[in-house]
């Protein structure tokens, strides 16, 4: 993996999605070092100082795609204090600091596996860069993508139209979206919460799958444990977590 | 930020200005001056991002560094590159990297061979014997210095895992046969290029061929930090091996934040290894018996600055060699002279000679004119290694022995080609080679 790199940013785009949930797209100084699909950077709001410390900061997944490192983009909800600052003192033209890449968690899409992301409200952007090469590749080498995207209503379901372009784009990939409330007959979104019931059913092979869980803590910790439950083994549910 | 502070700009304007003060070469006196066979480089733009470093003061690996291996890794290519401390500690790092166990069954192991030359520098090898790994010696050619390709297949054995070498003197080996080779019997390639930094075989950069290719920034080297080196990985196992080879570099330990950072993975108090508590701190979490083989920001300011000048310095090397091919090409009847590698274009390292057999004087008698008119010589490095106090008595195997290797420790030396030879001093050693043969 490449070494992290700290780059001064500029917001180039804010957009707002309603509920609190935004995007934010990033203009860095510099060519961002070069990432994989999945991995993370850390934002700052606070200046840089490259003779102090990095200063408080919060990570997110990088939703573009790896070969954009003129532009980078993040999803956020306004969860908790650092969330806040961002709704408040971010506009475009801010600058902010980013450094990245960090992280572990790549899909691994090969011949012969299916593959199940799991992923609730922003949590989906930990999935979008991976999404978008893989339906890019086109052709069917054996391997097997399924998404299973939940958010509180439809509206919320963010890339909803990219996430169904890509799997046309692809027949091996495909996904399904699920509202909590709201969701309307012909929408393609299936009511209700985000489910492994659904999930398992929707499987060609559920207890051969590797299983990626991105999403709220409470979200990935319970179906963790249902994925536990019914035998899935460790090394194949793969977690976006952090302390 | 207070890199915008007037203070910080009128101390870095005035290094500057002091740096064209000081530094500002008068011209070549050949009764007064040594023509070095290698040496620094530099204008006040080093000095410059030095000081800045200096004024950062966050002394550890920074900005500077993590720009620098940006920006390397783009040149190569690869998905990251590894700064240390030196040439030397890249071709450890790289060499031990492949005996890590998390490479499972492709791991090195105590015993296994590694094919390699004898004519080289003591640190291509040393990693091999250190890792108590069996290095098996294939003979060169005498003009390319590099290794013979028809021994490199023939070293194989049941036993070879990997391949190390270096491109001698800037001088690709034989790409086209050791990938030959490496493909076939499944090997590791570690590509030696720290004389070659800019070197290309086949319109493609060395260092890019092999899984893991070495770079050393001493100051006799292509580009300069003072003391440094680097390492990168390419093709599948890239990222693995740049998370081990970072894992070497900074104690071994299998947490990867930078000096000062805590919790950048998100995962310090949530994971288990080995036999510890779960949830143990990842910071102090060792997947390897590692060293601490990291550098400097202010060093890596310093390569930061010369990085702009390497286009600038491969050119001015090849322009070098190509005068002095031509000022000895009337003395090739007692002298070999350099030649590339078919399909290479060398950023040639050194000019190298060796003294043909009759011709009527010894390499030591060359070497001593050139040296009393202050022209600097070096041997071919350690010659045969195998000759050394060191490396008597390692455990080793040698491929159809090593007649060439054994006439470069007797016969063999190097002048510089690097871009500080200016034009006077360039025709200096150019009359002072003529004034020797001439009477010969």
């Amino acid at each position: 993996m490449a070494t992290p790199r700290k780059l001064r940013c500029t917001v180039s785009e804010i957009l707002d999605h309603g509920d609190r949930v935004y995007t934010l797209r990033l203009k860095p100084e510099f060519p961002a070092p070069r990432f994989t699909a999945g991995q993370f950077l850390h934002l700052a709001i606070d200046p840089y100082d490259p003779s102090a410390f990095w200063p408080d900061s919060r990570v997110f997944s990088v939703a573009s795609p790896p070969d954009q490192r003129d532009g980078l983009e993040i999803l956020y909800s306004v969860v908790g204090r650092f969330t806040s600052r961002m709704e408040a003192e971010l506009r475009v033209g801010s600058e902010v600091w980013a450094k990245l890449p960090y992280g572990e968690f790549v899909v691994a899409a090969l011949p012969g596996t299916e593959a199940a992301l799991l992923a609730g409200g922003t949590g989906v952007s930990a999935f979008t860069a991976f999404l978008r090469g893989y339906a890019a590749c086109g052709g069917d080498d054996g391997s097997r993508v399924h998404l299973f995207y939940g958010a509180r209503h439809p509206g919320l379901l963010l890339f909803r139209g990219l996430l169904q372009r890509l799997a046309l784009a692809r027949p091996t990939l495909r996904a399904t979206f699920f509202a909590e409330s709201g969701a309307a007959p012909g929408q393609g979104v299936e009511p209700g919460r985000l489910s492994l019931a659904a999930a398992w059913s929707a499987l060609q092979r559920p207890a051969a799958a590797t299983y990626y869980l991105s999403g709220p803590p409470a979200m990935i910790r319970g179906l963790g444990a249902e994925l536990a439950a019914r035998g899935i083994p460790p090394e194949r549910i793969r977690v976006d977590a952090w302390d | 930020m207070d890199t915008l502070d007037p203070r910080r700009r009128q101390i870095l304007d005035l290094v500057e200005q002091y740096a064209r003060d000081k530094f500002g070469a008068p011209p070549f006196a050949a009764d007064r001056d040594l023509v070095h066979y290698a040496g620094r480089v530099f204008d006040g733009q080093e000095l410059r991002c030095a000081t800045e470093a200096v004024l950062d003061f966050f002394l550890t690996a920074n900005r500077f560094a993590e720009r620098f291996e940006a920006d390397f890794a783009d040149f190569f290519g690869a998905p990251g590159a590894y700064l240390v401390n030196s040439g030397s500690s890249a071709n450890l790092v790289a060499l031990t990297a492949l005996t890590s166990p998390k490479l499972g069954e492709r791991r090195l192991r105590p015993g296994d061979e590694v094919l390699t030359v004898a004519a080289g520098f003591p640190t291509t090898l040393a990693p091999i014997v250190q890792n108590r790994l069996v290095p098996v010696f294939v003979d060169v050619g005498i003009g390319d210095y590099t290794a013979l390709p028809e021994r490199i297949a023939q070293a194989v054995g049941p036993k070879t895992r990997a391949i190390m070498m270096a491109h001698t003197m800037g001088n690709p080996f034989d790409l086209d046969a050791v990938s030959a080779v490496v493909k076939k019997h499944d090997l590791w390639l570690i590509e030696d290029n720290c004389d070659a930094l800019g070197s290309t075989y086949r319109g493609r950069l060395t260092g890019t061929f092999g899984h893991l290719a070495t770079f050393s920034f001493y100051p006799a080297h292509h580009i300069t930090m003072g003391e440094g080196g680097c390492v990168i990985a390419a093709g599948q196992s890239a990222e693995e091996l740049g998370r081990i080879v970072r894992s070497l570099r900074d104690w071994g330990r299998d947490c990867y934040c930078a000096g000062g950072e805590n919790n950048t993975c998100g995962k310090r108090f949530s994971q288990q290894f080995g036999t510890l508590p779960s949830g143990f701190d990842h910071k102090y979490v060792y997947s390897h018996i590692g060293y601490n083989l990291k550098l400097t920001d202010l060093q890596a300011a310093i390569g930061c600055a010369q990085w702009q000048k390497l286009p600038g310095f491969i050119a001015r090397r090849k322009e070098n060699f190509a005068y002095l091919r031509k000022a000895l090409a009337p003395y090739e009847d007692r002298l070999v002279l350099p030649v590339a590698t078919p399909g290479s274009d060398p950023a040639w390292f050194g000019f190298v000679i060796t003294v043909r057999e009759g011709a009527g004087f010894s390499r030591t008698e060359l070497q001593r004119h050139l040296e009393e008119r202050r022209i600097e010589t070096r041997a071919l490095f350690a010659g045969n290694l195998l000759r050394h106090p060191a490396f008597l008595d390692i455990p080793h195997r040698v491929c159809g022995g090593l007649a060439n290797t054994d006439r470069i420790t007797e016969s063999t030396f190097f002048v510089g080609v690097y871009p500080g030879l200016d034009a006077p001093r360039l025709e200096h050693m150019a009359e002072a080679f003529r004034g020797f043969l001439k009477k010969r």
